[in-house]
Order: structure tokens, then C-alpha cells, then sequence
């Protein structure tokens, strides 16, 4: 293919120097730090792996073993769970808060969406300890007032079908502020006579919600629904530091249970092999989600 | 959207979005709450919001038992250069695929593009030794250049890019100018939306970076901000007042920057919307 | 060119120099970060997994021995007990561990390529150079490292579990502040009592996690006489009627007789004034002292058959170095090592643990110590009592660890029936043993 290129003449021929030169340096980086550690990795997951002790070819039964093994799969579920969770959760949070912020015509705006934002702003430990703290089953703030309040709500990350629920919801407090931010963008994209003339046409505010706001801002949610469910598949922080995986395995998810195998067994190639499987996974959604929704044309 | 606003209509608008903002943000209020209430008021119940009296203890402990401040210098450091190096490879590289025509180009853009959702779990083993053999373990170096790897400021940038008209450069290319000169006097002032995005997307993240930080660190004065937050909580378990002043402490610089900048950031972040 | 592109920036000359000093400073930063902290000459990097109050206990120590030294500088990193081991083992395959280490006693066999035999070094027989004698030791814990035919640690301490209770709270529901629970009935009897003035009974699992509520399943397990493998560790005796009993005692505690609530955390609650009785290691008593509870400390009750608690032992280690570390370094990590045992009777006054070096742990410094006197007697007693109990000492300690309390914690939570808790545990942990 490159040499082809070399014929198109002089202008092609620099065209085509410079743009192999542009992309040189990223492509360096690109190399040596992702793609060389990634082919390295699934070469570490074709063995038993022990650096100290020897390390082993065994070829695919690293994955034959974690196909079989009933953990692996508890945890396959768990991360699709969350992210079954934590994504719409996510997403549909922004929209609602974008939503209110355009219609909001008060002073003190600033503050409110300042509020909503704010917790992007946090990193993940925080965000952890804070919720672990909130969601503490003795002096949590959560269950002391939902108990003032006359409900007896479940005992969360203690709770085995609540644990991932209750981590989702603290992600979607941390997260959903920056689609907000992005939503009311580009719902402030969409010229205001469209809105003007449904209006005359009777039209009220739902009605102009479905067929004018939603399907303008469909490129922006869906973008935003791929982004955020990849980095769902990727949950690790929030679930190590709030739960540990528990209680018993409920809340234990791929990016967890890869840890586990890796740094709390040392089986460093089934750790690696986990990864790999991981990335397939994010890889089938991306591509299925661009192929689905009609992003080839974006690009 | 005008409507006849009343005292009673816009009380309410009032009260609703205030209980909205302040629910949303009083897990953040609760932890400088905590930050500075004295230890034995902590873990009372019910949870008391008024501590008897307030105390910078927590503060004190956080501030010298612990090299609290080196973390923060290496969490900026850390972010500040992901944040230039990728910069620079992402304008270099995004103008490459946006406005220059070559052989391979969409092949290798899509190549880059899929290599965006590589979960970091699964190179963290091999980049760990990959970092020995460099000898770059503990090392600024260590953190960064994963980071920097990383294709997502290509991806916005070209988006960028490609939005911007052809006619401004056809105009310079007329005129004699090389893609150089086309990338530097053309295309990036025009793109200060795009950097400023982009910057604050790498630098959010790099200061954020945990999993991989948490491997490739070890000694107790190279570590970033969130490692040394999960170390403390390893330390002291139950310490909420500690936990949550150093959680406040780590906040601070975030807090300041964002009350000082807030516009700037919020439609910095609104530029990556429509453009996606 | 750089003019204009500022220019475009609209930055202002000040800002313009402001910033163009800041990214100059960063750069630099970066580019010489590691240099201009760079090493000083016999600097020891000693990574440890304490937390709480032994990790300030070890602190002061290094504080110490830096003041003493000035020709040896420790650096500490205490780490999170999470990921200690992992980190431990990999640094040393990617040739940059630190040069002394932790290992507890139950890990020796699955940490042991990582370690320095320390007889057999590449800078000679370490024990006879630095003086280290085994006579000098408590005997069960310098035999305990030992792991087939090598010695690879110089034990620090041991540590095991005791009543810690609120004397208040005990007034309070009519019970002798001076007389904690001692048998099964005992306790009983105290919790109910407890529980009738409105307060949490007992907790017995730390501060509520996963493995803590295995080790008090252990507890109950082995003070029936009952062990978890066989002698080869082929397979698992657990799952019997003594395992079941234990763990229903332990459901029990959360769920029928409603002494604790699941979930919870048994040191917070203690530290809150709002627990009776708690389960936890002698690394508690800085935390009960500032907690300004009036506690005391008893042995673990006999609740079965005969009084057994859990423990476990740290030992110091040198992980294998290599060659670029020179034979001096090595030298000086084990004086080190030589000089923490010297020295920790400040481990014992401040970490609440017992030191592992006889002449400390008899010694007057110790023996007439707060704390001492308030918790580690106990805990002397019990060791000497012979009621210490080791958990799994294997290769695959951690796995097989992980395999129980997970469906421990789980049955603890009322989400299985103990019966299953105890048939998947078995199940898992004998595939584990088979692979």
C-alpha cells in the first residue's frame, strides 16, 4: 500500500512522507506502551506464569480453565450487571439534570450546576470512602435518615443483591454530572425555532421532548452510552475499596476478580488471560455498538 | 420557555432545585464535616452535624505524619506532563489523519481508535517489567507514558480537525505554506476549544489514574494522590476523621480550581459534546 | 513563532511568563524527578503490611533507628494488607524489591522463592554475621521459619486474638466489670445481658471483613478439636458436625440470637461505646486507648471443648536481592533486622504485639509497660497456654483462604444456609488442593 503511494507524484509522495512523520511520535508511544505490553500480556496467558518458580507453556488452558470455572463466570455476570446498572443509571441522571438546567432560569445557576458537577471533580478513592462511610450500616447517613423516614431500606454493601446496586449508584453520583455537562451542551446546539414553532403547533413540553430535543441529541447520548459503558466493564476502584468484591463474591467483578488471581494468588498467567478476555469483550461492544448505531459514517 | 413567574411559582423553583443541589452534594458536605470533628463525635449515633467544638487535628495528622504534600506535587507532575506530552503527539497526529492525505491512513486510524478500550488491567503485568527493564520503576516516567499512549486526544482532535473549513487552508497552502506551517498558523488557533477540552479530559484523567499507579509505585514519597489516599486507608481503618480530612485535603486543589474556573471547565467539557 | 502563538492565547505578559516558568518548572521536574531524590548511600527501602496501630508502632521504631544510624537510612512504605504479598513477589521478579520485607508465617511456603535464604546468602551464613541466635527467640515462632530445610525469617512477633469488652457497658447490664466471660455459658449469659440494655453484645470479627469472620469460624472450629486438612493437605476436614456447629455459632451470633447486625464494623462499634465484647488481635490497643472506652482485655473464652484462638506471627525477611544490590547492602538489612529485634519492645508498647526476642519480651521495658499490662499479659498467657492456633501454612494459603471466608462472610449474612456455606467451601477448596 505504501509503495503505491510513492507514485502519486511529488505532492502525493510528500503528503505521504509527512503523514507517516506526523503520526511517528504518538505511534512510538502508542507501540511500546500499549500494544507491545498487550501482545506480551496474552503471551503471559498462554503460560503458567511464575517469574520465581518457572514459568510453563500451556497454551489455551489458561481460558479453557476459566471458561469452566463457575467464579469466573459469577464475576462475567456481575460486570455486566453493574454495567447494566451504572450505565443507564449514568446516563439517564445527565439527561434529567441536563434537562432541568436548561429549563432553570434562576439566579444562583451557576451554583446548582456547580453541585450536580462537582463530584466529577473527586477521584475514585474519595468517592469510595465517602460512600463506604455514607452507606455504613451503624452511623451510615443513608439508613439513619431513610430509617427516620420510616423506611427500612436493606443494609447495601452488606446486602448481597444490593452491594453492586449500591456502588452503582455511588459511580452514577460521581459521574453523571460531566454528561449533564455535555447533554445541556448540546442541547443548547438545537436552534430554538424548531422548539418555537412546535410550540405554535400545540405542542407541549413532553412532545417536544421526544420529537425534537431526543432525536437531536442522539449522536451525543449514544456517544456518551458507548463511552460509558466501557469504562462500566472496567469497574475496579470503587468495588475494591468499597466492598472488596462482597460480601461473599456478589459484587465481585472481571476487573476484581483478574486482580485477585494476579496479586492475591499469583497466577499471574490466568490473571493475564482474564485481561485478555476483557478486552474482547469491550472490543465486541465497541464494534457492535459502532456497527448498530451508525458511526461508521462519523468516521 | 417564558413563563409568567410568580412569587409562589419561583419560590418553588427556588426550593426544588436548591434541596436538588444540596442533596447532591451533601455526601461531600458530610465529609468536611467529619473532616473536622473531633474523633469520639464521629461515630455517634445519631450522626451529629454540629460537632461541640471543630478541630484541625485530622488535618495536622494528615499534613505531617504523612508526605501529603509530596503526593499532591507528584500527582501534578504527573498529570501536567501526560497532559503536555499528549498534547503535542495528539495535535501532530490528528492533524495527520484529519487533513493529510496518505496511504493507510483510515486503516491505521481505525487500528489506533480500537486500541482505545484496552482495559488497563490486562497490561499491567508486562508493563510492570517492561518499566524494570527500562529502569523506570518509581518513576514520573512510569506513570506518564502509559497515559500518554492512550489514543482518545487523537480521536477528539481529529474530530476537531476535520470540522474546521478547508478554505483557510487552501488559502495558506496557496501561498506556499507546508503542513507545518499549515498545523501552527492555521489550524491551532483556531482549535483552542478543542486543546482546552482535551487538556482537561488527559489531566483529569492522569490525576485520577489508580489501578496501574498503585503497582508501578512503591516508595512512599513517589506516590500520587489517590494511591496515597488508599494507602491511608489501609493504614488506619476505621480513622473517618483522618480518611475524610485527607479526602478534603485531596479535594482542595480540585475545589479552588473549579471555583475559580468553573465556566471555563463546564464549556471546555461541552465541547466534546456535539463533536462526538 | 512561540510570540504569536501566545498571542492568539490572549494571555497577558505576566501570565505569559508565569506560565512559561511553571511548565519549565514541571518539565524539569519530570526529566530530573528521580535524581534529585536520588538515593543516599545505604538507604534501606522497607516495605511492610501494617496498618493501624502497628504501622505507627513501626514508625517510631524506624524514627529511631534513623536518629541511631546516621550512616543508614530506612525509608518505610507501609502498605495496604491487600496487595502486600503480590507486590512483594513481583518487585523481586522484576529485580527492585525492598530490602526488608514482612512475611507473615502462614505465607512462608508461598512467599519462599522470593526470600533470601538466610543462612545460605550470597554474602555468607546472614545469622552468624549479624549475631542472630535462635535461642534468643520464642521456640515455636523461630522453628515456624523454617520451610523445608531453610530458614528464611527472623520472627518479630506473634499475634492472636483475645476478649476485648466495655467495662461500662458490662456495669451497666449488671454484670462484674472484673470477671469478663471465660466459658461459653459465661458469655451467654453476658450477651444477653447486654443486649437487654439496648447495646451491640458482642462482635466477633474485628472490623467485619470477610476474613475476619473466617478466623472466628476457625475459632469456634478449633476449640472443638476440629482441624482444617488433613496432615498432607489433600483434602479438606472441615465439613463435619463441628464445622457446621461452629458455623451456626457463628450465624447465630448475627442472625437468631441478634447479638450484631451484619455488615457491621466490630471496632468502630467498640470504639463508639456501643459494643460489649469485641474479637480482635493485641494490634488493637492503641486504637481502644485513644478511644477513651474503658476496656479491658481477656483471654478468648472457652466456648467448646478447649481455649484456642487464632494467631499468626510476622517475621522479617530480606527478599532476594539482585546482583546490582552489592553483598554490603545485604549485610546491612540483616543488622537491621538484628536491631528492630533489639528494639521492639517499642513494637510491643506501641503495637500492642508480643516480640518474638526473648530478652525484650522478658525484659523489664516491656513487662512494665501500660501496655503490658493492660492487654499483652493476655495474650502472653494465652501463647504460653498453648492456645495459639495457626491458620493454613501452604503454597496456596491465600486461595484457599479466599475459598472459605467467602462463603463464611456469606452464611454470616444469612444469604446460604451454613450446611451449603460449608459443602461449597469444601467443594471449591478441594479442587484447589487437587489442581
Amino acid at each position: 500500500m505504501l509503495k503505491t503511494g510513492l507514485f502519486f507524484g511529488k505532492r502525493g509522495h510528500r503528503s505521504q512522507i509527512e503523514g507517516l512523520l506526523f503520526i511517528l511520535p504518538y505511534a512510538f508511544l502508542w507501540g511500546f506502551f500499549l500494544i507491545w505490553p498487550l501482545a506480551y500480556g496474552f503471551f503471559i496467558s498462554l503460560h503458567k506464569w511464575d517469574p520465581l518458580r518457572g514459568s510453563k507453556f500451556i497454551g489455551l488452558a489458561n481460558y479453557v480453565k476459566l471458561f469452566r470455572s463457575p467464579i469466573f463466570w459469577n464475576a462475567f455476570f456481575n460486570t455486566f450487571e453493574f454495567a447494566g446498572i451504572a450505565v443507564p443509571l449514568i446516563i439517564i441522571l445527565g439527561l434529567v439534570f441536563a434537562l432541568l438546567m436548561q429549563r432553570m432560569s434562576i439566579r444562583g445557576g451557576r451554583f446548582i450546576e456547580a453541585s450536580l458537577f462537582f463530584p466529577y471533580l473527586l477521584t475514585v478513592s474519595i468517592v469510595s470512602l465517602v460512600w463506604k462511610w455514607l452507606f455504613d450500616p451503624d452511623v451510615g447517613l443513608v439508613l439513619y435518615y431513610s430509617s427516620r423516614l420510616g423506611l427500612h431500606l436493606p443494609t447495601f454493601l452488606a446486602d448481597k443483591f444490593w452491594a453492586l446496586p449500591a456502588i452503582a449508584f455511588a459511580t452514577a453520583w460521581w459521574l453523571a454530572g460531566y454528561r449533564m455537562v455535555i447533554f445541556k451542551a448540546a442541547m443548547g446546539d438545537i436552534p430554538p425555532e424548531l422548539y418555537e414553532s412546535a410550540e405554535l403547533d400545540g405542542a407541549g413540553g413532553y412532545k417536544k421532548f421526544r420529537h425534537i430535543t431526543l432525536p437531536l441529541l442522539r449522536p451525543a447520548i449514544l456517544f456518551a452510552l458507548i463511552l460509558t459503558t466501557i469504562s462500566g466493564f472496567r469497574v475496579f476502584g470503587q468495588v475494591i475499596m468499597m466492598t472488596a468484591g462482597g460480601p461473599g463474591r456478589s459484587s465481585e467483578v472481571l476487573a476484581l476478580y483478574l486482580y485477585r488471581r494476579g496479586f492475591d494468588y499469583l497466577q499471574m498467567g490466568l490473571a493475564a488471560a482474564v485481561g485478555f478476555i476483557l478486552f474482547v469483550i469491550i472490543l465486541i461492544i465497541t464494534v457492535i455498538s459502532f456497527r448498530f448505531l451508525g458511526f461508521e459514517s462519523r468516521l | 420557555m417564558l413563563r409568567r413567574s410568580n412569587a409562589v411559582g419561583v419560590g418553588l423553583k427556588y426550593f426544588f432545585y436548591g434541596v436538588l443541589a444540596i442533596i447532591w452534594i451533601m455526601p461531600i458536605l458530610w465529609m468536611i464535616d467529619t473532616a473536622f470533628k473531633p474523633s469520639p463525635e464521629i461515630f455517634t449515633v445519631p450522626p451529629r452535624w454540629i460537632p461541640s467544638y471543630l478541630t484541625l487535628e485530622h488535618v495536622k495528622e494528615v499534613l505531617t505524619k504523612w508526605p501529603f504534600v509530596r503526593w499532591l506535587i507528584n500527582s501534578l507532575v504527573v498529570a501536567t506532563t501526560a497532559t503536555l506530552i499528549s498534547l503535542i503527539v495528539s495535535v501532530l497526529a490528528g492533524f495527520s489523519f484529519a487533513r493529510l492525505q496518505w496511504v493507510g491512513r483510515n486503516f491505521v486510524f481505525i487500528t489506533f481508535l480500537s486500541s482505545m478500550f484496552i482495559p488497563w488491567q490486562v497490561n499491567v503485568i508486562p508493563l510492570y517489567f517492561i518499566m524494570h527493564r527500562l529502569n523506570l520503576l518509581n518513576t514520573y516516567p512510569a506513570i506518564f507514558l502509559p497515559i500518554v499512549a492512550m489514543p482518545i486526544g487523537i480521536f477528539l482532535l481529529r474530530q476537531f480537525f476535520l470540522n474546521i473549513p478547508q478554505s483557510l487552508e487552501d488559502a495558506a497552502r496557496l501561498d506556499g505554506c507546508g503542513s507545518l506551517r499549515v498545523l501552527w498558523h492555521i489550524i491551532l488557533p483556531v482549535s483552542r476549544p478543542a486543546l482546552g477540552a482535551m487538556a482537561i479530559y488527559m489531566f483529569i484523567f492522569s490525576w485520577n489514574e489508580f489501578f496501574w499507579s498503585m503497582i508501578a509505585l512503591q516508595r512512599s514519597n513517589m506516590l500520587t494522590l489517590p494511591i496515597g489516599l488508599k494507602a491511608l486507608q489501609g493504614a488506619y481503618d476505621i480513622n473517618y476523621g483522618l480518611l475524610m480530612a485527607a479526602s478534603f485535603l485531596a479535594v482542595l486543589p480540585a475545589l479552588i480550581i473549579f471555583l475559580v474556573l468553573q465556566k471555563k471547565i463546564i464549556r471546555g467539557i461541552a465541547f466534546t459534546a456535539g463533536k462526538g | 513563532m512561540l510570540n504569536e502563538f501566545f498571542k492568539n492565547l490572549k494571555l497577558t505578559r505576566r501570565w505569559k511568563n508565569l506560565l512559561g516558568i511553571c511548565l519549565a518548572a514541571v518539565m524539569l521536574l519530570a526529566a530530573g524527578g528521580s535524581f534529585v531524590f536520588a538515593q543516599k548511600k545505604y538507604e534501606l527501602n522497607f516495605n511492610t503490611l501494617f496498618h493501624g496501630g502497628d504501622a505507627q508502632a513501626m514508625v517510631r521504631i524506624v524514627e529511631k533507628f534513623n536518629k541511631e544510624n546516621p550512616q543508614v537510612k530506612i525509608d518505610l512504605v507501609q502498605g495496604q494488607w491487600e496487595d502486600y504479598y503480590a507486590k512483594l513477589y513481583i518487585t523481586v521478579a522484576a529485580g527492585e524489591p525492598p530490602h526488608i520485607g514482612i512475611t507473615h508465617t502462614t505465607y512462608i511456603p508461598s512467599m519462599a522463592p522470593a526470600m533470601t535464604p538466610l543462612e545460605k546468602s550470597r554474602a555468607g551464613n546472614l545469622l552468624d554475621i549479624a549475631g542472630i541466635k535462635g535461642e534468643d527467640y520464642v521456640e515455636d515462632l523461630w522453628k515456624a521459619g523454617v520451610y523445608e530445610g531453610t530458614r528464611y525469617v527472623v520472627p518479630l512477633d506473634t499475634h492472636m486474638w483475645a476478649l476485648w469488652y466495655n467495662k461500662d457497658l458490662f456495669k451497666e447490664a449488671g454484670l462484674d466489670p472484673n470477671s469478663p466471660p471465660n466459658t461459653g455459658k459465661e458469655l451467654e449469659e453476658a450477651a444477653s445481658k447486654i443486649k437487654a440494655i439496648g447495646k451491640y453484645a458482642i462482635h466477633p470479627a474485628d472490623i467485619g471483613k470477610p476474613r475476619h469472620f473466617r478466623r472466628a469460624w476457625y475459632i469456634l472450629f478449633w476449640q472443638q478439636g476440629g482441624e482444617l486438612f488433613d496432615k498432607d493437605f489433600a483434602k479438606a476436614t472441615f465439613n463435619n458436625d463441628k464445622g457446621l456447629r461452629a458455623l451456626e455459632y457463628l450465624v447465630n451470633v448475627f442472625q437468631k440470637w441478634g447479638w450484631n447486625k451484619p455488615g457491621t464494623n466490630g471496632n468502630a462499634q467498640f470504639v463508639a461505646g456501643r459494643l460489649g465484647m469485641l474479637w480482635v488481635g493485641n494490634w488493637f490497643y492503641w486504637t481502644a486507648e485513644r478511644s477513651g472506652v474503658n476496656y479491658a482485655t481477656a483471654p478468648m473464652p472457652q466456648i467448646f471443648d478447649k481455649r484456642v484462638t487464632w494467631g499468626n506471627s510476622h517475621n522479617m525477611v530480606i527478599p532476594k536481592q539482585p546482583l546490582k544490590v552489592s553483598d554490603n547492602v545485604i549485610v546491612t538489612a540483616i543488622k537491621t533486622i538484628k536491631w528492630i529485634s533489639e528494639n521492639s519492645d517499642i513494637w510491643g508498647i506501641y503495637g500492642g504485639h508480643a516480640p518474638a526476642y526473648k530478652p525484650v519480651l522478658e525484659g523489664k521495658k516491656l513487662g512494665e509497660s501500660k501496655t503490658w499490662k493492660k492487654s499483652l499479659s493476655v495474650l502472653s498467657d494465652m501463647a504460653l497456654e498453648g492456645a495459639l492456633h495457626y491458620p493454613i501454612i501452604h503454597p496456596q494459603a491465600k486461595q484457599l483462604e479466599h475459598s472459605i471466608q467467602v462463603y463464611v462472610e456469606e452464611a454470616v449474612n444469612g444469604i446460604i444456609s451454613p450446611q451449603e456455606a460449608l459443602d461449597k467451601a469444601e467443594e471449591e477448596v478441594n479442587e484447589i488442593l487437587g489442581s
